[in-house]
């Protein structure tokens, strides 16, 4: 009889929910130990998001403190010195909470876009799993010229 | 012994006598129509009669219901069953509707389907041929999907002015926007958050970046996200596709930004969560009364057990990664 009790407090509490759900985090979408990044983009503050449908692939354009501010006042590019933009790209996956929708699965690269004290903004991808740098990344140029026609996305 | 016998005796009778003035759950409105006349015009016909077999009872003016429905009391439940899901979607309107909103119902619908909140499970119990197949919802999904390709454009289709419009500064006490109509004010600066998620909602053709604040980011870290601690925010911005060369989609027009405010004992009576939206540039705050909040919780309920949160968040800071 004091079985059959201890079971039933048992499985109230269990139906009641004083069972502890872990948390739910995207962990392979984001930044971990083991990628080789300068910085993390993902503590940056995001410019705009893009999608390449043909890909599977979605992006988000993110800039450090310097970026964003330039970002957010100016659309000429001209960005100042010191300023780092990262245009992180994930493959995507379909939602599983919401047919309709796609959202991120993994990292695919990062490009990173530095503009020094002088000259020309330096242009770096970093890619594979976990992320390494690429030695010389081939489009490097119509890549650089895209991140750099993004612009910040509206809104009031 | 004969009491029983007895007692019986008038229940029955009870119970036949009901039969005359319960509701007939087939003529709600007085408009019954026994014909299995087509409601979906634009809606191929296998399409609609899955539709028809396992919602119709409920969700439109041509209910096809069995015996046992129309018995006293059973009627009661039924006749309320379609009266509260006709309110809720009501498939004999279908026609008069404009096409995206057809689309968005349809996509709602078949999220219901799939979250197992729809047909009610209830009624499945007696009804088991109305519960869908998965060949029936793989013909739902293929039928949906075809409803919303994406277009590409050639060019860019809008022109740029050299300077993007200000955003008003975080922490702004007078924003001069109205509050949502449940009390709540507008929250400025959520653009400087971090970013927990994107979706891409090939549904309706926008596209949104999730941002959360400084506690929720902080419970992302921590791994304390369920629930969500007090003081957690998250606002969610919507941007038109906007298609251009090379395939690429960028977000063009401000749709919309929400917001979801954990406070569990201020907003007790809406799941923990204040809720609120701001549509179009000029900011119009969403939602006729203040009850308005229903209409956002009955979409999010089927992650009730993730405290109402759709979105599985990235993690803004570096993690370890277990060996
Ligand atoms: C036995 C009756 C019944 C059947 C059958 C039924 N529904 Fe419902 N449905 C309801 C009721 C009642 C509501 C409103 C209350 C609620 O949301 O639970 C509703 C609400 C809905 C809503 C709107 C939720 C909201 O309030 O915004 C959708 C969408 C929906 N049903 C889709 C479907 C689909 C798709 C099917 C068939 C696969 C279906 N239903 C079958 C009774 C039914
Ligand atoms: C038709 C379904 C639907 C309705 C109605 C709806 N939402 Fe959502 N909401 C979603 C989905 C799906 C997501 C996941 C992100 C995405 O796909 O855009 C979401 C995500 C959110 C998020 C980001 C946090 C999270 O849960 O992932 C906020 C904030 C939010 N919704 C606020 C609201 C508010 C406020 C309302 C009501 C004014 C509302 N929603 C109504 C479907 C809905």
């Amino acid at each position: 009889m004091k079985t059959l009790k201890l079971i039933f407090l048992l499985s109230i509490t269990w139906l009641t929910g004083c069972s502890f759900s872990p948390s739910n985090i995207n962990t392979d979408a984001s930044v971990s130990t083991e990628d080789r990044l300068p910085e993390n983009p993902l503590a940056e503050k995001a410019i705009t998001s893009s999608i390449n449908p043909a890909k599977g692939t979605m992006s988000t354009l993110y800039g450090n403190q310097t970026a964003y501010a330039y970002a957010g006042a100016n659309r000429d590019k001209q960005y100042p010195k010191g300023s780092i933009l990262f245009e992180v790209t994930w493959k995507q996956k379909a939602d599983s909470l919401w047919f309709g929708a796609n959202i991120p699965r993994e990292i695919f690269s990062v490009e990173r876009v530095f503009f020094p004290e002088k000259g020309k903004p330096v242009y770096e991808l970093y890619i594979g799993n976990p992320l390494r740098k690429k030695a010389e990344p081939v489009q490097s140029v119509k890549r650089l010229a895209f991140i750099l026609s993004e612009n910040m996305a509206p809104s009031p | 012994m004969k009491k029983i016998g007895f007692i019986l005796l008038i229940l029955l009778a009870c119970f036949t006598v009901a039969q005359f003035f319960g509701p007939d759950p087939e003529n709600i409105s007085g408009e019954k129509s026994h014909s299995r006349s087509k409601l979906l015009t634009n809606v191929p016909d296998h399409v609609e009669n899955i539709l028809r077999n396992s919602c119709f009872d409920c969700h439109s003016s041509q209910p096809d219901l069995s015996w046992f429905d129309r018995i006293t009391p059973a009627n009661y439940l039924v006749a309320s069953h379609i009266r509260e899901g006709r309110e809720a979607l009501d498939f004999s309107k279908w026609d008069s509707l404009p096409t995206p909103q057809q689309n968005a119902k349809l996509y709602y619908a078949l999220n219901k389907v799939l979250a197992g909140e729809m047909p009610l499970p209830s009624y499945t119990l007696l009804h088991r041929d109305a519960e869908l197949t998965t060949e029936e919802i793989r013909t739902l999904k293929t039928y949906i999907n075809s409803l919303t390709p994406r277009k590409y454009a050639e060019r860019e289709t809008k022109t740029m002015e050299n300077k993007p419009p200000e955003m008003l500064p975080p922490g702004k006490k007078d924003t001069g926007i109205a509050p949502s109509p449940n009390g709540i004010n507008y929250v400025p600066g959520y653009r400087d958050w971090k970013v927990i998620s994107t979706t891409d909602r090939f549904d309706n053709g926008s596209m949104r970046i999730i941002y959360a604040n400084d506690i929720a980011v902080e419970a992302i870290r921590s791994g304390h996200t369920n629930p969500w601690p007090d003081g957690s925010i998250f606002a969610k911005t919507a941007w038109k596709q906007q298609p251009v060369k090379d395939g690429v989609v960028r977000t063009g027009d401000f749709i919309q930004v929400e917001f979801m405010i954990k406070d569990s004992r201020k907003y007790r009576d809406t799941k923990g969560w204040g809720w609120a939206r701001w549509r179009g540039d000029n900011l119009a705050p969403y939602g006729e009364n203040k009850n308005f909040a229903e209409e956002c919780i009955t979409c999010h309920r089927p992650v009730e057990n993730s405290d109402y949160v759709f979105t599985t968040p990235l993690n803004p800071a570096i993690f370890t990664k277990p060996e």
